[in-house]
């Protein structure tokens, strides 16, 4: 017994510090709240909530932990109540609380829940004793139903979202070698400029019929005879004939 | 060619050579890379530039086979219509360098010219080989060009107009351009950043023509 006595003294100073840490941060973070919302921006709440959070889990672990023993086996009790003010209790507890009286004992020395949540948690006994277990069994497969299509939805889109950034990263194909090879072709040496007048010249040669049925469509054809005459005249009468 | 070039000089010809890079892109992405050229180069203020020009390439065929024959390019803009203004270009053979020269390079000379360019190289004994539409934007970054534009194929001969033209590809060819004196090999590195930035929307590499015109 002395043992486990001894055990809850140190152990009460490590919960102290602890009770303390998170008094602290919280105190700190009220009083950027209340003095710096201005300039108070997103990360720095984050960071805030984050500490806050960090204590809290040191706690908790410390409450956990083998060292201390179990502390519902230990029973409080008010040994003395009074309506007078106490210097001692409000230095304990730095201002906040003044006096033990009937009032707040009840509220600090609570087990039990408020008497309105415990009618509600009561309710809801009562309403989950109330229905049968075939009924329980299938709203349970409707719930897991539920929550599996939603996780396949999720997933899903994870997956969509996925594909995105990944495009993203890809790059879509906004070049193409091929075309590029035929546009440099066409400018460096008119390859695919020049066909359209070479077709129908070829057209021409084998049949003298095929020049009129190729007149309409192709007026290039047309054009091409002509120069074809003047050629031959050229020729004969120049008086620079080139070599 | 020592003649040609002191022939040239005297005339303010400087013997110049153009730094090429080209590559496409396709229509569908244009927009995104005229958005990104028009943050990149000069004059992001104001709205792109555009051209339009025909394009007539001039042939003279040496006596035999043998001889190479000599092109020359006569441009005239569309755009306005009325008032065409006329250059003529000869472009060298290119040289494809080695792997530490970024960029083609060939010899390039350009001379404005009057409107009757065309009938004095018929005389010269010049014969139209093919001639073609170009019609895009055009942006540059200190002395670096670069021009984004449709290639269109003439259905009727000498007469462009919005009726007889066909865009050769879905793409438009995309051309990053210094013309600068010979031996200025700073620019090719230049360019090549240049060419960074536009990754991975278009990829302007050093295209050989040779080997496009054995395929």
């Amino acid at each position: 017994m002395q043992k486990e006595e001894k055990q809850l003294e140190s152990s009460l100073a490590d919960i102290t510090a602890k009770v303390a840490d998170i008094k602290n941060a919280l105190a700190s973070f009220l009083y950027k709240l209340e003095n710096e919302f201005a300039t108070l921006n997103w990360p720095t709440m984050l960071d805030n909530f984050a500490l806050i959070s960090s204590n809290m889990n040191s706690l908790s672990r410390v409450l956990r932990g083998d060292k201390i023993p179990a502390l519902r086996n230990f029973t409080l009790f008010p040994v003395l109540l009074s309506p007078d003010t106490d210097q001692e209790l409000a230095k304990l507890t730095e201002g906040r609380l003044f006096m033990c009286n009937h009032e707040v004992v009840p509220d600090y020395l609570r087990t039990k829940p408020e008497t309105e949540v415990e009618d509600k948690i009561n309710q809801l006994h009562t309403k989950a004793n109330s229905i049968t277990s075939d009924n329980a069994q299938k709203q349970l497969n409707n719930l897991n139903k539920i929550t599996s299509n939603i996780l396949d939805i999720i997933n899903s889109y994870r997956e969509e979202w996925d594909n995105d950034s990944k495009q993203k990263t890809q790059q879509p194909q906004t070049s193409s070698q091929s075309e590029t090879n035929t546009l440099i072709a066409a400018i460096s040496m008119g390859k695919g400029l020049r066909l359209q007048s070479q077709m129908p010249q070829q057209s021409q040669q084998p049949s003298p019929g095929m020049q009129q049925q190729s007149q309409k469509p192709m007026p290039v054809g047309k054009m091409q005879s002509s120069v074809k005459t003047t050629i031959r005249a050229g020729s004969a009468g120049h008086p620079y004939p080139r070599p | 060619m020592e003649n040609t070039f002191s022939v040239g000089l005297k005339n303010n010809i400087a013997p110049q050579q153009e730094y090429l890079l080209q590559g496409s892109i396709v229509d569908l992405h244009r927009d995104v890379l005229l958005h990104r050229l028009r943050g990149l180069c000069d004059n992001a203020d104001k709205q792109p530039e555009t051209f339009s020009d025909h394009e007539m390439v001039f042939v003279l065929r040496g006596a035999t086979a043998q001889q190479n024959p000599v092109l020359f390019r006569v441009r005239r803009s569309l755009d306005p219509p009325d008032d065409p203004s006329w250059h003529i270009r000869y472009l060298g053979t290119s040289e494809i360098g080695d792997k530490n020269r970024h960029t083609l390079v060939r010899a390039c000379f350009d001379v404005a010219c009057s409107n009757n360019v065309v009938k004095f190289l018929n005389e010269m004994g010049f014969r139209s080989d093919h001639e073609y539409c170009v019609k895009g934007y055009f942006f540059h970054k200190g002395r670096m060009k670069v021009t984004v534009s449709k290639i269109y194929r003439m259905v009727q001969t000498g007469t462009p107009d919005g009726n007889t033209q066909e865009a050769m590809t879905q793409s438009s060819l995309v051309e990053l351009s210094v013309v600068a004196p010979a031996g200025q090999e700073q620019i090719a590195d230049d360019m090549k950043n240049f060419a960074e930035q536009l990754k991975p929307l278009v990829q302007l590499e050093k295209v050989d023509q040779k080997r496009l015109s054995v395929q």
